[in-house]
């Protein structure tokens, strides 16, 4: 350990969708390595003390070292020759760079499409169908009483929600913690977070839906036939109890998770949740939220939201904005093999998408973004290597409760942040667009004179 | 006679095909048809730049070639007849009031959104969201006829308001959810969750199905209405035998969460 030791104060990480803003971070500036993560949870610990400054070329063509300006030119060339380029990723990324890439689609008129659309893009799908009762995990904190998880295993994936907003915190109107609260846990199994729960409900898998219509059915005073139990796993005291405890709760709230929003039926769970939501609001006050994973992909929704209207998969093709998941979502672009380029920003499809999908991302031009080499930085055409948010840069992420929290980073990286290098290629990118005009322009005042 | 349009070049990546509709082409010559737009992704290009275009104008309009990368066939459509030889893309006759397309492949996702009338005919299968309502909008159809002589995936008949969707085939989950009205005949299997959250109309299964917790047995019974729709369906060339037209359904009322006006009918022979 070297001489140069520096803390940083209210530091953010950026691992998970908690987005805990209360590290102190011990950085050793000498080795540019973080050695102590004070208030982080494992995966923050792990975070922080696993990042280190690689030493390899800024900027690649075809495997090949080159400088940063020769890949802007080449990266901007190529997204400027496609005819249905496609942008993804974004949610490991600054609200800043999300910005600069949003312009970027609009001037190339292509398509952008977030992580949100293999996580909670169902989610997205029906907030816009049925409408979001919302909160921020403060409220959450001071004033829920029943807190009901739904397909979700915060212990392992979000390990500080527990303790910082829902379950022993201490609140306002919970100053004893869990004392004052009735934890309920929805899941097809048991995991690490059950034994925090005072009620477990265990349903067959796949029988969500099923489940929480039955709910809403009972909410509204209908009648629901024993064998529900036969079918979902859940006996009608059990959800008749339930749905006792919803109506007569102070303040309740429903955390989803991908259990609920990735397995059948989809955007029809998320709505079913969110209908549920709304029903309970006749009786009590009754919100829900999606227990968003990545660092900043609520940031990449409310980004897109309000830059282009949607939070994915947007399409720019003719000139304005249009939202249609499943014709302008990556894995379908690509599965049909339909996009003829890749801007692929803080993400590795090559790693998680489906085998037609990453077969086409092989055949044509792709660029990428990443602080470290993965399997779509491999077969990217132009790749840069960029400096790690919250950790090398500054910024904004938004918490899963939609709140902007700002970035303090540790300690310089020598690889540009992706917000620098997508406002390059923006500059660079609308030059050509400009220049194309131009030249559209003279070719019809020459045609124009010839007549 | 009729206008023949021929693929003489594939596209690389989507193309919206929006002018290719009876009501566009109507008083154009051969060359002015050639020389309407298609956008070719973020590029504006021209028909003669996929097609050679020949025939006679004015006439029945048949595509010859893959069109599956090709949108909005048909779009818009009020009069006419489009009959396309393979297989075509999504959105087909999108925001159609009138006149005939017929397919003799598959077709891709969206078939008909917002259609108020007008006939379209697949002889293959078609993709998710047939006749449904657009994202964001809570009403589908108001109208028309879709027959799918094979198989339809998720959301078929989303949010409609009237008109009928047949489908030959099996259908995916959520067949006729949120439905308002109107009627959709599956005579394979029904996917899970049909009907959630229908309001009012009619779901009509020649197989078992499985229900929601929210849908009620009422009554078995022979339903005079739809005798007459399946002559109909059986003069189309849909396969249905003499038991299904006069034969008995049980009647499953719901959806409950909602107005539990809607039905769902299962043939019980
Ligand atoms: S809970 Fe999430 S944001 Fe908080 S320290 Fe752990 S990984 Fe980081």
């Amino acid at each position: 350990m070297s001489e140069n030791i520096k803390t940083v104060k209210n530091a953010t990480c950026t691992f998970c969708g908690c987005v805990c803003d209360d590290m102190i971070l011990t950085v050793d500036m000498d080795e540019k390595r973080i050695i102590k993560a004070k208030n982080a949870c494992v995966l923050g610990r792990a975070w922080f003390s696993q990042h280190t400054i690689e030493d390899a070329p800024a900027a690649m063509i075809d495997g090949q070292p080159v400088s940063v300006d020769e890949a802007i030119e080449e990266a901007a060339q190529t997204l400027m020759n496609a005819r249905f380029p496609i942008t993804y990723g974004l949610s490991d990324t600054t609200c800043e760079a999300q910005r600069q890439a949003v312009a970027i689609t609009d001037f190339i008129k292509g398509t952008i499409d977030t992580t949100t659309s293999v996580c909670h893009g169902p989610s997205g799908l029906a907030f816009q169908g049925i409408g979001e009762s919302t909160m921020t995990l403060g409220e959450v904190k001071n004033r829920a009483d029943l807190v009901i998880y739904w397909g979700g295993n915060p212990a392992e994936s979000h390990p500080r929600h527990f303790t910082k907003f829902t379950v022993t915190a201490k609140g306002m109107f919970t100053p004893n913690g869990k004392k004052d609260r009735t934890v309920v846990l929805f899941d097809v199994r048991r995991t690490a977070s059950t034994p925090v729960a005072d009620i477990f409900v265990q349903l067959k898998p796949g029988k969500d839906f099923e489940v929480l219509w039955a709910l809403r059915a009972l909410v509204k005073g209908r009648t629901i036939d024993a064998s529900i139990e036969e079918e979902t796993g859940v006996s009608l005291e059990t959800l008749k109890d339930l749905v006792e405890r919803m109506k007569n709760c102070r303040y309740g709230v429903f955390f989803f998770g991908m259990g609920l929003t990735m397995t059948r039926g989809r955007h029809f769970n998320s709505g079913a949740l969110l209908a549920l939501t709304t029903d309970l609001n006749e009786f009590t006050h009754f919100v829900a939220k999606p227990a968003r994973g990545h660092g900043n992909v609520t940031g990449a929704d409310n980004v897109l939201s309000w830059q282009t209207g949607y939070p994915f998969g947007v399409n720019f093709s003719r000139g304005f904005p249009r939202f249609n998941p499943g014709e302008f979502t990556t894995v379908d672009t690509l599965s049909r093999g339909e996009a003829d380029a890749a801007l692929i920003i803080a993400s590795d499809p090559a790693s998680n998408f489906p085998k037609a999908a990453i077969d086409h991302l092989r055949s044509i031009p792709v660029i990428t973004l990443d602080p470290k080499e993965t399997l779509t930085t491999k077969l990217a055409h132009v790749a840069f290597r960029t400096a790690t948010y919250g950790i090398n840069t500054g910024g904004t992420v938004y918490r899963m409760d939609d709140v902007p929290i700002s970035l303090r980073p540790a300690f310089e990286s020598p690889f540009p942040s992706d917000e620098e290098i997508l406002t390059s290629l923006k500059a660079r990118v609308h030059e050509l667009v400009l220049a194309g005009k131009n030249q559209q322009s003279a070719l019809k005042t020459s045609t124009s004179l010839n007549a | 006679m009729s206008l023949e349009l021929t693929l003489h070049t594939s596209p690389q990546v989507p193309v919206e095909a929006e002018n290719i509709s009876p009501d566009k082409f109507a008083g154009l010559t051969i060359a002015e048809i050639e020389t309407l737009s298609v956008m070719h992704g973020n590029e504006q290009l021209t028909l003669a730049d996929f097609f050679k275009v020949e025939g006679q104008t004015g006439a029945e309009i048949h595509l010859q070639g893959d069109l599956s990368r090709l949108k909005y066939i048909g779009s818009g459509m009020s009069s006419g007849h489009i009959h396309i030889h393979g297989n075509t893309g999504q959105h087909l006759g999108a925001a159609m009031s009138g006149g005939e397309i017929l397919v003799d492949g598959d077709a891709g996702d969206w078939v008909a959104p917002d259609m108020s009338g007008g006939r379209i005919q697949i002889k293959g299968n078609a993709g998710h969201m047939v006749g449904s309502a657009y994202r964001g909008s809570p009403v589908g159809i108001l109208g028309g006829e879709i027959i799918i002589h094979g198989d339809v995936r998720n959301e078929a008949g989303h949010g409609m308001r009237n008109g009928m969707i047949v489908v030959g085939g099996n259908s995916g989950d959520f067949t006729g959810v949120d439905m308002l009205a109107g009627s959709i005949i599956v005579l394979g299997k029904l996917g899970i969750r049909s009907g959630a959250g229908m309001k009012r109309g009619s779901i009509v299964t020649l197989q078992a199905a499985a229900m929601l917790p929210t849908f009620s047995y009422a009554c078995t019974y022979q339903p005079t209405y739809l005798r007459i729709y399946m002559q109909y369906l059986k003069d189309s060339g849909l396969a249905i035998d003499e038991a299904h037209i006069s034969g008995n359904y049980e009647r499953w009322s719901g959806d409950a969460i909602e107005l539990n006006r809607g039905e769902i009918l299962l043939y019980k022979d």
